[in-house]
């Protein structure tokens, strides 16, 4: 890169910038006219630098794990050959508009054949009108608020349901099984899907008569939450309800044990499904409750490329040697049905695969999958669990339980 | 009793500030350089007693002896090999060098760590202290009393020693302690060095406390500018009444106004601050 | 005198350039048009950042609070219903009032404390808008209506926000240019060489840099509402991002600090640049981004700007002699 502002600077960069324009339009022609013929490529934009980066591990092993299964198994059938599959990474910095952009790059530039959407309801609520833009059938594996589906749109589909079909059941369990509960202490992270699923949690409480003895947010950066713990210890309540990210809920149940706070009833959303959360909780994590759209232990039979959560397990053991979670299991989900729907279809016309999509009504090894008329799933049940022993158990609904709800967290 | 426990928390993060400001501040009232690898350097130290402590067993206390001179060597050679270059350069230059750096290091360490969040365990765990309703966790009383430790020699070698006076020479006059023989380029060396240093050690204390992750780097880099200017520039015991101001008005603004607004109301002081009282709660005003 | 100062041919050559551009929503795609308009707005940036920054001499990093206000005023203004020019009058005019009024108080600082403090000023906004959720939508995001009716095409809509963001940096480059050959630029040129001379010579000090803050605010601000009903959806993290404020200065210090039509350029080379990296080193880019900059530092030891105020001068004495 000859950038040496040697003696006119304005100039000479007029010319360095000439330069680069021509060099990245000489890149952007020459590396992507190469796509090979008989494959079929998905976009994954993934948020790998800035404050998300440790769920684009998650994603990347969900779509990684996928698309090696296929690929191995021959790759996916349309009509009467079969192709293999590659997914387009690229990085959006963890940056809204930056995911819009890349959305656009991966349909326009790279030309993938279908897209996944960026991570969590904000990005993939922004990036979804370059999906409908282009008729680019898009599935979002980590986006559940409904108001990203709401919007008339045709070609997004979601495989997490509406935030409050986890806090119906928890608080349902809750109500169920320790009836002494009845004061609430609500703790949320100031961000999208935090501040919405504490939202949920209030009005659950409520309409089972619970009181809201204290709610606050918390800003993103918080380095410290003695003070908002404090006050929730002075108020006693019986069920601590806290929501964030995974360094989030760490320190907060690490402060929580600093103060010595015990409470019956602990739930802490979205970390606990996470094994890197029992790891970095250590003794603490003991009897957190938490939900979550999947669990490794669900008993579903699908007629998919995974089968059944346990078979997904054992093949995502062998190849990265840890426990699956939800947020791996939905992307790589997201491929499964995309597959599915390709072979159904019979071509990867782009009309006929999201028609496909559409009427899918089918069981996989995440649970049934049937999209409401927004794209939104309807058919998951999202289990409740509790850590017991450094492992995740769940404990509701009563079909696939592994154990029962345990009180006291300390 | 709800208020003592918030002061009393309030106190503990306080030092923690200061930990995490003290070497910053150095690095900016000595050399005039707003070092925004400072959060990335905490990162790094707090990833070393991260693999000290799983690999070697070593407790962070062990780790330390390390870390310092590790860092100081560190900092030393990033001072004398690249920014001593532009050192005299307007203050967007070194700030933009620095920025450069820190996205070098950071996607470093993006790379070598994964952003996963870490936490270290000790087993033991230190438990908590507690006087009738007040609790206070031993960790982080620990990581105070190092980190006070630390500040407190930090401090003295700036008071006492040989180097510590040039360096102190250097920030108060810079020509003329170049004219008195001063080898300024490696006084700056130094005070960058020892900055390094103490931001490798506040690393390592804090590896007891928060998760680990290069995405914090920020976080910490906010607090050490916020702590800096509340304290004055350059000295010591400003970082430390610096510190224990924002972690006081933290916690007391929580407690008043919801935790949502805690950050909000310390960079408001922030402004408030430079505006009225730009050398600080203590120090004496900066460069210009 | 501030004839002299400048540099015709560049300023030539970046409206030459800027005119072409006008013509890529003819034949880009709509992805080109993304990058085209993100390059116009970061022309603004840059442009505007130049007014305080290289004519006045303040580090400012108050341009991610001016960007982010403007997306929020704008925002909120379309949710309401205003049309999208009443939308960027106002969101300009607000900027414009409050960058005057905070200026008179922040300009007293210099030097890393202005820079400290115009960097805390977006801190402060983007926790307010947080907190303010009733009417930002706090962190939960605010979406923005469709601003341009019968916009269903692609392109349509793709080459409106083109031209709309194009026909601003226009206006800000032409405007920052004026202003550089007035009487106002005169004053900020004293005011940076040596402000209390500036003073005794009968330059009203304050008054000059605060007018300059405003100018370096309303431009940006204006892009903010375009950038807001351009993406429909904003959130307070993504607009008042610490990075609107470190990039400008950036593009700035590449295309010679000080110069109108250099920092247009160092904005497209910048973000071409960026780009290139991002496109090839999925894992590694900012790192190697980073690299650049301090190779590009380093390959200056006294930095870009001190290589423009000897260029000037040089220039200077060519046409005095």
């Amino acid at each position: 890169m000859s950038l040496r502002f040697s003696r006119r600077p304005a100039s000479r960069s007029l010319l360095a910038s000439l330069c680069i324009w021509a060099g990245a339009a000489a890149l952007g022609l020459g590396s992507f006219a190469a796509s090979a013929q008989g494959v079929i490529r998905f976009g994954a934009p993934l948020p790998i630098t800035g404050p998300l980066a440790p769920e684009a591990l998650k994603q990347q092993q969900g779509y990684d794990l996928w698309a090696e299964q296929v690929n191995k198994a021959g790759g996916i059938k349309v009509g009467a050959k079969k192709m293999k599959v590659e997914i387009v990474y690229t990085d959006y910095q963890s940056n809204t508009p930056r995911a819009v952009q890349t959305a656009e790059k991966l349909v326009t530039q790279d030309k993938v054949d279908f897209l996944f959407s960026p991570f969590g309801s904000g990005a993939a609520k922004a990036a979804s009108t370059v999906s409908e833009k282009y008729g680019m059938p898009t599935i979002a594996a980590t986006a559940s608020s409904s108001q990203v589906y709401d919007q008339g749109y045709k070609y997004l589909f979601g495989t997490f349901t509406p935030n409050d079909t986890l806090t119906t059941p928890l608080a349902d369990i809750v109500k169920l099984k320790a009836a002494g509960v009845r004061k609430v202490a609500i703790l949320a992270r100031n961000d999208l899907f935090p501040l919405a699923i504490a939202q949920e949690m209030e009005k659950a409480a409520k309409e089972r008569g619970m009181e809201v003895v204290f709610f606050e947010k918390y800003a993103i950066n918080t380095l410290d939450h003695s003070a908002a713990l404090s006050q929730i210890k002075s108020k006693a309540p019986h069920w601590i309800f806290a929501t964030g990210y995974i360094n989030d809920l760490v320190l907060i149940k690490k402060q929580m044990a600093d103060q010595k706070m015990e409470a019956p009833v602990v739930t802490m959303i979205a970390g606990p499904a996470y094994q890197e959360f029992i790891d970095a909780a250590g003794k603490g994590a003991e009897n957190i409750t938490s939900a979550a759209w999947w669990h490794p232990s669900a008993r579903y039979k699908g007629v998919d490329i995974f089968g059944t959560p346990a078979n997904y397990a054992k093949l995502f053991r062998e190849k990265y040697k840890s426990e699956p979670d939800y947020a791996q299991a939905s992307a790589s989900v997201s491929g499964v049905l995309f597959q599915i729907a390709i072979e159904k279809a019979g071509s990867l016309d782009k009309v006929k695969v999201r028609d496909e999509l559409a009427r899918m009504n089918l069981q996989t090894f995440w649970g049934p999958v049937k999209f409401g008329p927004t794209g939104q799933i309807t058919s998951l049940e999202p289990p409740v669990f509790q850590i017991q022993n450094g492992k995740t158990v769940v404990v509701f609904p009563a079909a696939i339980k592994q154990g029962e709800l345990k009180l006291g967290v300390k | 009793m709800l208020g003592f426990q918030v002061i009393l928390n309030g106190l503990v993060l306080g030092c923690l500030y200061a930990c995490i400001a003290a070497g910053f501040s150095l690095v900016w009232g000595v050399l005039n350089v707003i070092n925004l690898m400072h959060g990335s350097f905490i990162v790094l130290g707090s990833y070393l007693a991260w693999g000290a402590y799983n690999t070697l067993g070593f407790g962070p206390w062990t780790t330390l002896l390390i870390a310092a001179p590790l860092f100081f060597t560190l900092g030393y050679a990033v001072q004398r090999g690249i920014l001593n270059r532009v050192i005299a350069a307007p203050v967007l230059v070194t700030l933009t060098l620095t920025f450069g750096l820190d996205l070098m290091l950071n996607n470093a360490m993006l790379v070598a760590f994964k952003a996963d969040y870490r936490r270290m365990i000790l087993d033991p765990p230190l438990g908590t202290w507690s006087w009738g309703e007040l609790v206070v966790p031993v960790d982080r009383v620990i990581a105070m009393l190092f980190a006070l430790l630390l500040t407190l020699a930090l401090y003295l070698i700036l008071r006492r020693s040989r180097i510590g006076r040039a360096i102190v020479a250097v920030r108060l006059d810079r020509e003329a302690a170049r004219l008195m023989g001063v080898d300024v380029p490696s006084i700056y060396a130094t005070a960058f060095g020892f900055g390094a240093a103490m931001a490798g050690c506040a690393g390592v204390l804090l590896a007891m406390i928060f998760p680990i992750s290069p995405i914090s780097s920020g976080t910490y880099l906010g607090k050490a500018f916020v702590v800096c200017v509340l304290g004055g520039l350059g000295s010591v015991p400003g970082a430390v009444v610096g510190g224990l101001f924002l972690g006081l008005v933290e916690s007391l603004g929580a407690l008043a106004f919801g935790p949502e607004h805690a950050v909000t109301l310390s960079f408001t002081l922030l402004i408030v601050f430079l505006i009225v009282r730009p050398h600080g709660l203590l120090g004496k005003r900066g460069f210009e | 005198m501030a004839m002299m100062r400048a540099l015709p041919g560049s300023f030539r050559i970046a409206l030459l350039l800027l005119v072409l551009l006008a013509a890529l929503p003819f034949f880009g795609s709509a992805y080109g048009m993304r990058l085209g308009t993100i390059a116009c707005m970061y022309a603004i940036m840059a442009v505007s950042w130049n007014v305080i920054g290289g004519f006045a001499g303040y580090p400012s990093f108050a341009t991610a609070a001016f960007f982010g206000s403007g997306a929020y005023c704008g925002g909120i203004l379309l949710g309401k219903g205003w049309p999208i020019l009443a939308a960027l009058g106002a969101a300009g005019l607000l900027a414009f009032v409050s960058a005057l009024l905070f200026g008179i108080v922040l300009l007293r600082l210099r030097g890393h404390y202005f820079a400290i403090a115009s960097l805390a000023v977006a801190e402060v906004l983007r926790e307010l808008t947080n907190a303010a959720a009733d009417l930002t939508g706090g962190g939960m995001g605010l979406n923005i209506p469709l601003a341009v009716k019968g916009s269903g095409s692609v392109l349509g809509e793709a080459s409106f926000f083109f031209w709309a963001m194009w026909a601003l940096l226009m206006t800000a480059f032409v405007s920052v240019r004026l202003i550089q050959t007035s009487k106002l630029g005169f004053g900020l040129a004293c005011i940076k060489q040596n402000e209390s001379a500036a003073d005794m010579i009968g330059v009203n000090a304050t008054l000059y840099k605060s007018l300059a803050f405003a100018f370096s605010g309303v431009f940006v601000a204006m892009a903010g509402v375009l950038y807001a009903a351009w993406v429909h959806y904003i959130e307070p993290g993504d607009v008042f991002d610490v990075l609107f404020a470190v990039k400008p200065i950036v593009m700035a210090l590449l295309g010679g600090v000080g110069s109108p039509a250099g920092a247009v350029l160092g904005a497209f080379a910048f973000l071409g640049i960026e780009e290139l990296v991002w496109r090839n080193y999925l894992q590694i880019h900012s790192g190697v981004l980073g690299f650049l900059v301090v190779v590009l530092l380093l390959f200056l030891p006294n930095g870009l700007m001190s290589m423009s105020q000897a260029l000037r001068a040089r220039f200077a004495g060519k046409a005095a002699g």
